[in-house]
């Protein structure tokens, strides 16, 4: 699309880190493409833990809408080249 | 008491006439509909507040159909000419990105089963819709100050204030409780003359921090571009949109200049969102902008701030064009609409910020970009 400027095309690094009594993943990082959507690393968790319902936060704060692309998450909210995502079983941050 | 702005006020009471349609497909689900009776002939005809979200109206509209439906767990969706609606989008935001030539009343279909789990992300009733309000609200406060701490340990009672303030459109009770949160309002240092001199007694304590200025200068926007093609010359034969795909979303912060003498325009701030559709002009930091003292007519007289950017500036060389240059890419800027109307883009971006957004503080900015057919056929 038009909308879209060249390094939206970059790969971002998903850092995932378990909150509360969710189960820890082996890997914890990911690169997944700027372009994709935030519901693309929730819909990855949800087949990783089997879980239905879980709830995804960035920065332990705030959970950003699933259509959020992954590059403005990142230029909005990363920090030390990667972009930290809490996901929890249970609500963890309101 | 703390006091809104006219413009904020409108935002606030602003609303669209719905009539809402049950979808035939769950009318025949009925055993025996009785045969005198045609039940797609039911509407329920409603106000939708503009900052609101439509599954809020469903307690409103539900006792329209519920002779019409069968029994069963209902999961409430809408469509617009066949296009789910997200839910947590504001009402009037969904308004003015789907219809390009505004509908009154516009005409919805309500769903009360089948919801289209793969288009659309599940919604619980009314406290979803109250998580991602709070969660966008976290989102923005992150953007302003750096974290989202004030609204995170907002304390029970004033988080269901501040969502009850939104859901019945009581803009002095929610502008109590975001005063507590400090957010902040952007490059507006002559409000706060403004309404000292005014003969009403200020007894808010938390008024200093809202009228302040930001940190950071950073507001949160989320802009949604929607392509319409060349040979349109009537919004109203814009084809309806059938699918999200469609619709490019961002969201990128916006920083204000604090450079003294600096005027921000609004189209300053969506050349800094969409600077491909620019590429003709010099970046924003290669220029500053100027504005005629005259050049106030779009601009809604209440606020002062508007008439005082003005006086920074000195002439204007040339006028600033709502349709921009054509861009390497064969596509422009052919509207940009926010809250239901298309200001000028020479408006100052504090003004439009601070009437404009929507109380989860984002300003959403829907825009209508040209592309030629060939392009259109590519994309």
């Amino acid at each position: 699309m038009a909308s879209e400027s060249p390094n939206s095309a970059r790969k971002v690094v998903v850092h995932l880190r378990a909150t509360g009594d969710a189960p820890i993943l082996k890997q914890a990082k990911f690169k997944i493409a700027g372009t994709d959507k935030f519901a693309k690393v929730i819909d990855f968790l949800r087949r990783q833990l089997h879980r239905d319902t879980l709830f995804v936060y960035v920065n332990s704060a705030f959970s950003p809408n699933p259509d959020e692309l992954v590059i403005d998450l990142y230029k909005n909210f990363g920090f030390d080249g990667k972009l930290v995502v809490n996901y929890a079983c249970s609500m963890a941050w309101g | 008491m703390v006091l809104g702005t006219e413009a904020q006020k409108y935002v606030w009471e602003g609303a669209i006439p719905l009539q809402i349609h049950l979808h035939e497909s769950e009318v025949t689900t009925l055993p025996s509909p009785p045969p005198a009776l045609d039940f797609t002939d039911i509407v329920a005809e409603i106000l939708g507040p503009r900052i609101g979200y439509l599954p809020l109206l469903i307690p409103l509209i539900k006792p329209h159909f519920s002779s019409a439906l069968p029994p069963g767990a209902d999961t409430v969706w809408f469509d617009y000419k066949g296009m789910p609606l997200k839910w947590y989008i504001p009402t009037g935001v969904l308004y003015d990105l789907l219809c390009g030539e505004p509908e009154r009343p516009w005409k919805l279909t309500v769903h009360f089963r089948g919801y289209p789990s793969d288009l659309l992300s599940p919604c619980e009733g009314e406290d979803s819709i109250k998580w991602s309000f709070i969660n966008s609200l976290k989102e923005a406060a992150y953007i302003t100050n750096g974290n989202c701490k004030n609204v995170m340990n907002m304390s029970q009672p004033d988080q269901v204030e501040l969502w009850r303030s939104v859901g019945n459109g009581n803009m002095e009770g929610y502008l109590r409780i975001l005063s507590k949160l400090k957010l902040g309002t952007v490059g507006e240092e002559c409000k706060v003359k403004v309404s000292s001199g005014s003969a009403q007694p200020r007894q808010s304590i938390g008024e200093a921090d809202l009228v302040g200025p930001s940190r950071t200068g950073r507001v949160p926007v989320r802009l949604y571009l929607r392509n319409v093609s060349e040979d349109l010359n009537d919004l109203e034969d814009a084809p309806p949109i059938d699918s999200w795909d469609k619709i490019s979303y961002i969201n990128r912060p916006v920083e204000i200049p604090r450079e003294e003498g600096i005027f921000f325009s609004l189209r300053d701030a969506v050349k800094t969102l969409l600077p491909e559709f620019f590429a003709d002009e010099p970046l924003i930091d290669e220029q500053i902008s100027r504005i005629e003292h005259e050049d106030e007519g779009g601009v809604p007289s209440d606020n002062a701030s508007s008439t005082r950017s003005g006086e920074v500036g000195e002439t204007l060389d040339e006028p600033h064009e709502l349709s921009c240059c054509p861009s390497s890419n064969n596509a422009e800027i052919k509207l940009v609409r926010i809250q239901g109307i298309e200001p000028k883009l020479e408006i100052p971006f504090a003004w439009v910020v601070n009437n404009l957004m929507n109380p989860e503080h984002f300003l959403h900015i829907c825009v209508y970009v040209k592309v030629s057919q060939d392009l259109a056929n590519t994309m």
